[in-house]
């Protein structure tokens, strides 16, 4: 027979683990719920050839608004931007949001940052050179 | 329908209001629009930035919420990584 402190061991052994498995599974619903919705919004905001692009080449060209040769590539998921001017890579920029947010947010981000407010967009993103090989 | 739209780790918290009613002072379009108010100084003045979206424009940085804006779009401040 079971002494009552191995019982109770075994009782506080089995709701912690209940715990962690329901912080787990509550975790993952809840970010696949906004991985969802942060792809919802994308699909709303993006036009069906940047879509397509991000989709298919895992990034998305956006022309830059101050220099005609210039293109952030922004990738869809986690990495620096490229800054590429005449077909060639230049510069790798990293700039990112305070919160954590979906990736499909972070790429809407960059988007709206470099087509309202690109010089600002510059001058707040780290810069690293880049040898295009 | 105008909407506020703010990302966040949930995705978007999202508020939406019918423009078209503002000018019969619609009780239920003040409440939403004065609630979408609340937000828009409350996550700018924690550095958020707000863009206008109207579809075929580019978006446009604003710094004034507008209730005629057919979508605002609210990002987390940003620093450089």
């Amino acid at each position: 027979m079971l002494s009552l402190e191995t019982m109770l061991g075994w009782g506080l052994t089995t709701l912690v683990c209940a715990l962690l498995i329901w912080i787990t599974a509550r975790y993952v619903w809840n970010t696949s719920q906004a991985e969802r919705r942060a792809t919802h919004l994308m699909k709303e905001i993006l036009t069906p050839q940047e879509l397509r692009q991000l989709f298919w080449r895992g990034y998305l060209d956006i022309p830059s608004t101050l220099a005609p040769q210039r293109v952030y590539r922004v990738p869809r998921s986690d990495g620096y931007v490229q800054v590429r001017e005449n077909g060639h890579t230049v510069m790798g920029l990293c700039l990112q949001p305070t919160e954590r947010l979906p990736r499909a947010d972070v790429v809407i981000l960059h988007k709206l940052m470099i087509e309202a407010q690109e010089e600002f967009y510059l001058q707040t993103a780290n810069k690293f050179r880049y040898f295009d090989i | 329908m105008g909407v506020l739209r703010v990302l966040s780790r949930r995705g978007d918290d999202h508020i939406t209001w019918d423009e078209q009613k503002l000018p019969m002072n619609d009780p239920e379009t003040l409440a939403a629009i004065r609630e979408a108010e609340r937000i828009f100084a409350e996550t700018r003045a924690k550095g958020a930035t707000a863009f206008r979206i109207e579809t075929g424009k580019p978006p446009q940085k604003i710094d004034q919420f507008d209730p005629t804006a057919q979508q605002i779009l609210i990002v987390p401040r940003v620093v450089g990584g």
